[in-house]
């Protein structure tokens, strides 16, 4: 395993914790699979769509996000939308966030 | 039929019923979204849709993502009980089914190198047959969903972790006692074996008849003889490494399957005790290789060397388990 494969792994693995997160914030605003995806892209997470796909359909089931069939446009898309149990998993998972963010300063600039 | 088609049917065999059409409206919608955006980058239609699919990965592994099955046969909760329990199983069933076919072959009349032949696939077979429905019967537990209930009972009956279960740290390093002790033993059977060549009778006419068939005694018993005197060698080689490594455990081993087989069908095939001795004293069926007393030897034979061999090979296993922090370094000469 080279050194880029190696940052790449533990990016994968850094990242993967985060990306519930992320759809759930970013899911405040009703948005549909793909407009995610992108919206995740542009805010730089990266994830794949078969990865947030079946993640939008599992939050559903647990009641964190809720979804409905758009058919005014040329296309039906499904909008999701986080619930008021989801926004406040997320302010929770966001405040954790920082904190972690914050103790691992803390380490760093011990060290 | 479009690639879209055919992705989307083989995703959707995976889904449950329920969802199929709205988890089939869903992709579909997402899955134009993608190739419109790469056309819109003026990529031309049919590597777009290639391309959005590929990127979507192995239909299958999508579908086990949307509906949560596990992507694996037997998952990190009840992995550690199977690694346990397989081998453990394998190691009790193997040696008993073994005997068991070769006893019941020579009880029907086989002779000893079919009962042997017998004993041996019949061993093999029943050790393929275990690994297998034991492997189902976790594949089962993982997978199905009415197993989930037992599943999660078991792992917590058996699965919780406690300091108990942490193995002996037994260092394998063997005493001076231990080795003097194996080699006496190596050198008392030696003189069983020396006395027994030596015990005989007299016929009517006072000719000397002895116990042991002629043969055996001027061919296979002085092989025997040191077949086992190598046995004890390998002690002292084991003493001097300062515990049983795999090589020398695998020696010992060598040793004593190599001392069992001659032993094992000479017995079978009547040719360990001489016929005119069993005659004399008036027990015939003594030399008989069906009879109870040649039986016996067989079977305590395989026996004796099944448990010698498990003994040395747990013995080095541990030795190699324990050697990153015990002292089990050769011992300076």
């Amino acid at each position: 395993m080279d050194e880029d494969e190696l940052l790449g792994t533990h990016r994968q693995e850094l990242r993967r914790g985060t990306v519930v997160l992320a759809c759930l914030l970013a899911l405040r605003e009703p948005g549909y699979g793909y407009a995610l995806l992108k919206k995740l892209e542009a805010a730089g997470i990266t994830s794949d769509g078969n990865t947030v796909y079946p993640l939008l359909r599992r939050l559903e089931d647990r009641g964190l996000l809720e979804s409905e069939w758009n058919t005014d446009e040329s296309r039906p898309r499904k909008f999701y939308r986080a619930t008021k149990a989801g926004a406040e998993l997320a302010s929770q998972l966001l405040a954790d966030v920082s904190d972690l963010t914050a103790s691992l300063h803390s380490l760093n600039g011990r060290s | 039929m479009t690639w879209t088609d055919r992705y989307l049917a083989t995703v959707l065999r995976s889904i449950p019923e329920a969802k199929r059409a709205d988890v089939e409206q869903e992709l579909r919608s997402l899955i134009e979204d993608g190739i419109e955006e790469r056309v819109g980058a003026g990529e031309d239609g049919v590597a777009a849709e290639r391309g959005v699919l590929e990127s979507l990965g192995d239909p299958a592994q999508l579908a086990a993502a949307y509906t949560g099955q596990p992507a694996y046969l037997v998952g990190p909760d009840l992995f550690p009980l199977y690694r346990r329990f397989v081998p453990r199983l394998i190691a009790v069933a193997v040696p008993i089914a073994g005997i068991v076919m070769m006893a019941v072959k020579l009880a029907g009349g086989g002779d000893p190198v079919e009962a042997l032949t017998a004993g041996i696939s019949g061993a093999i077979n029943i050790g393929i047959q275990i690994a297998f429905w034991a492997t189902v019967t976790f594949v089962f537990l993982e997978w199905a969903g009415p197993a989930r209930q037992a599943r999660s009972e078991i792992v917590a009956a058996t699965g919780r972790w406690t300091l108990e279960r942490l193995p002996k740290l037994a260092s394998g390093r063997i005493s001076v006692g231990e080795t003097a002790g194996e080699v006496v033993t190596v050198l008392i059977t030696m003189g069983i074996f020396v006395f027994v060549a030596t015990l005989r009778t007299s016929d009517a006419s006072g000719v000397e008849v002895p116990l042991l068939d002629s043969t055996f005694t001027s061919v296979w018993l002085p092989i025997l003889l040191a077949l086992i005197a190598l046995r004890g060698y390998s002690h002292v080689l084991a003493y001097n490494a300062g515990r049983w490594t795999t090589k020398l455990a695998a020696y010992h081993a060598l040793v004593h399957v190599t001392f069992a087989i001659p032993v094992v069908v000479v017995a079978l095939s009547n040719q360990l005790v001489n016929r005119q001795f069993a005659e004399l004293i008036g027990w015939s069926g003594l030399a008989d290789g069906r009879q109870p007393v040649m039986l016996a030897i067989a079977v305590t034979t395989i026996l004796a060397t099944g448990w010698e061999i498990f003994r040395v090979v747990a013995r080095a296993r541990r030795a190699s388990d324990a050697a990153p922090r015990l002292d089990t370094s050769p011992r300076s000469a």
